[in-house]
């Protein structure tokens, strides 16, 4: 399915018309630029519907955990090299940007997704298969349904 | 014999005129009216950032006090303007410093601003007393501690819906122990936890705070700390409600609610527990305005809460509210004038809709001074539109979205051309309108003959041809803003009504059959338009025919943009060849 926005399926013949098209109660879907109808789940949109990035973020992270009532993911998380960890409420968070915010305010220190950086502490995650995964790689609700522990690895690890 | 008024009457006169577009009447009358007219203004508003430059609005109003000015258009708000368009604070601030010292109020929404552009305003206006910015963004956490410890007379600040780069809860400390003008606080959008402490001293020796909006990092026990120091709020927005319920903890709650005697508004609410809700009770009575918006409660829930705010005049709610929710808003809030139902599930194919066309009936017909409607839902009816039209004759801002696109009357299958026909017949005060469903270009035909007052249309996914803008741009007698997405026309209807344009601030048209060529042709007839093309992925070459992404044109006095980014065409910028040499990335 194609969701790019650039008119991609636009036929040169009706720019210079100037007779309207007939009109019709089902407007041809082929003029759906951007929008393809029928999908049994619409893949996440920034764009549409017409809703503010802040309450959009927020439905997202927040859409597995509305189905009942518990309405926190406590994980927990250490600092390699610290053994005693700490715990974090994941579903207090719109997305990666205000965990790693948190994070680094919790531990005092800078940290990053996904990159590999000799100089930064990276973030990692236990999946549900048990792998050590990097933080960041998919969308941040299907992080939530995944994650069961998370790493913050040392620099020099990498 | 020529008779004139004597200035110093005149002055006196306009010291009743507030309204801006009456003062801009009065500008027009004649040269010495005008002068005394701008010597006199105290408040400007500036639409479009770009319209005018910097310099000429310093030097057409010395008297300045207030300056409001709005950059992206509106359609950045659903992220379909690319980072880097523009709209950028510091020449404004840059131009106010030199000539406008005494400048003490600036509002901005949806403007690209800097720390440097904050420190700046901290430092040049002695008297500075309110900053406003909405849905801004490009500054930290400093620039804001830069405008706390700079501004000693500072009255109002307010992040509403920013992007801030967020360096921490620092900054809040930043007021001086000494300040005690604080009047309105709201950092709702940032991210960081503040010291509660310096809150409480903050809010303790700010006698004059009537407003203050926490972001969610501030916990209940903060607040119920803060609403014992604040008990005269009339306006808050709370932190996080979301905590492990403790039997003394929700008596604390209640009981800090209860103190807040004049709290007349409500909102924040993030996560809230339905076990919760019950504290906010002693306040409901006396709500005018809710906004319930991150609240994902259920129906019974909200009813139980919605039953007591008989005095409700603005309800921003979930679809979580049902259809019977908005049957009990119909029934005990019978003050309300503007509703707003956001939707909770907005990727998803809803299987189970949770607010249906019914839900808007039952408040179109309950509530008699409803005037203002933001409505997400997955299908309606003309019926329901008639029945809207026909019971809210009254109403000023009409927004349906449906969420599905190119959705029919979903009982008769047929267009909603009828319904919005009665829409923009019935409600002659209309003053702006947003459309969506299944729509052929009759329906604009009727919205251009009859929605004589509408200022401002949004369109998305309509009609069938380039008469629909035409429709639109030949009638609609009082349209200043027009934003369209993925509708299928362009070029013949918009070269046509050229001259309209000019009449208007602005026209938005992505995803659209604009062609190249006409744009280039709408900038060399149109010199007081600036036309941009705004392609993220321009093709290597350009053939007149080619479609563009993005056009957005508006009227100005002050010429072509000198700050435009790489992937913005301007026949300025390009007259040659109107090439834009953007990489395609």
């Amino acid at each position: 399915m194609d969701f790019s926005n650039s008119c991609s399926s636009f036929s040169s013949s009706s720019v210079d018309s100037t007779k309207p098209s007939p009109s019709e109660s089902s407007v041809n879907l082929s003029l759906s630029l951007t929008f393809p109808s029928t999908s049994p789940q619409r893949e996440a949109r920034q764009d549409w519907p017409p809703i503010k990035s802040r309450l959009r973020d927020r439905l997202r992270g927040r859409r597995l955990l509305c189905r009942g009532d518990d309405t926190s993911l406590f994980v927990k998380v250490y600092m390699e090299g610290v053994p005693i960890g700490r715990k974090l409420d994941l579903c207090a968070f719109s997305g990666y940007e205000s965990l790693l915010e948190n994070l680094s305010h919790m531990f005092d220190t800078s940290i990053i997704c996904g990159k590999r950086d000799r100089k930064h502490h990276v973030l990692t995650y236990e999946d549900k298969d048990g792998d050590w995964m990097m933080v960041g790689d998919i969308p941040w609700d299907m992080f939530l349904e995944n994650v069961r522990r998370l790493k913050i690895t040392r620099p020099e690890r990498y | 014999m020529a008779l004139r008024l004597p200035s110093k009457v005149l002055e006196h006169i306009l010291s009743f005129i507030d309204s801006n577009e009456d003062r801009n009447s009065v500008s027009l009358v004649c040269k010495s009216w005008f002068e005394t007219e701008r010597k006199t203004r105290k408040r400007v508003f500036v639409g479009n950032c770009y319209a005018v430059s910097p310099a000429a609005v310093a030097r057409r109003f010395p008297e300045m006090r207030s300056l409001t000015l709005k950059g992206k258009p509106h359609f950045a708000d659903y992220n379909l303007v690319p980072d880097g368009w523009g709209g950028y604070a510091c020449p404004w601030v840059d131009a106010l410093a030199a000539k406008s010292p005494s400048l003490e109020e600036i509002r901005l929404k949806r403007m690209v601003v800097t720390d440097e552009c904050l420190e700046k305003i901290a430092a040049s206006f002695k008297d500075f007393k309110v900053l406003v910015l909405t849905s801004c963004e490009g500054f930290s956490t400093d620039g804001i501690a830069a405008i706390a410890s700079t501004c000693r007379n500072l009255r109002v600040l307010e992040l509403r819906e920013c992007i801030v780069e967020d360096l921490g809860g620092d900054w809040l400390s930043y007021f001086p122990k000494t300040s005690t003008s604080l009047v309105s606080l709201d950092f709702s959008c940032l991210d960081s936890e503040v010291k509660i402490s310096d809150l409480e001293r903050l809010v303790s020796r700010s006698p004059n705070l009537k407003s203050l909006k926490l972001n969610p990092a501030v916990t209940l026990d903060g607040l119920v700390s803060i609403l014992s120091r604040a008990p005269q709020l009339t306006e808050l927005g709370t932190g996080s409600f979301a905590a492990e319920l403790k039997p003394e903890a929700f008596s604390k709650l209640s009981k800090a609610f209860s103190n807040c005697k004049q709290l007349q508004s409500l909102s924040g609410l993030w996560d809230v527990l339905p076990e919760y809700l019950p504290a906010l009770y002693s306040v409901c009575p006396g709500l005018i305005s809710l906004n319930l918006s991150y609240a994902t409660v259920r129906m019974p829930d909200l009813v139980e809460l919605l039953r007591r705010c008989s005095k409700l005049q603005k309800l921003w709610v979930m679809d979580l509210i049902e259809d019977k929710g908005l049957e009990a808003v119909a029934t005990y809030c019978k003050e309300l004038r503007e509703l707003r139902v956001f939707p909770s599930e907005p990727d998803l194919d809803a299987t189970n809709i949770p607010v249906t066309e019914q839900g808007l009936v039952y408040v179109s017909k309950g509530c008699r001074k409803l005037e203002s409607v933001l409505y997400f839902c997955v299908q309606f009816t003309n019926a329901a539109l008639i029945t809207i039209a026909r019971k809210r004759p009254n109403l000023k801002c009409f927004r349906l979205c449906v969420i599905e696109p190119f959705a029919p009357d979903y009982k008769t299958n047929e267009p909603l051309d009828k319904g919005f026909k009665a829409i923009a017949e019935g409600c002659k005060d209309l003053r702006r309108l947003s459309v969506s469903g299944l729509l052929s270009d009759k329906a604009f035909k009727y919205i251009g003959k009859h929605a004589k007052k509408v200022r401002m249309l949004s369109i998305a996914f309509a009609g069938d041809s380039d008469l629909m803008l035409h429709h639109l741009l030949s009638g609609c007698e009082s349209l200043k803003k027009l934003e369209i997405r993925d509708c299928p026309f362009g070029d013949t209807a918009l070269l046509e009504n050229a001259a309209k344009l000019e009449t208007m601030r602005s026209l938005w048209m992505s995803s659209c059959f604009v062609s190249f060529g006409a744009c280039k042709l709408l900038s060399q007839k149109m010199p007081r338009l600036n036309v941009e093309v705004i392609d993220e992925h321009p093709p290597k070459t350009r053939p007149e025919s080619s479609p563009v992404e993005r056009i957005y044109i508006y009227r100005t006095v002050a010429g072509p943009r000198m700050d435009t980014p790489e992937f913005v065409w301007t026949l300025h910028k390009n007259p040659e060849i109107g090439v834009s040499r953007l990489a395609i990335k």
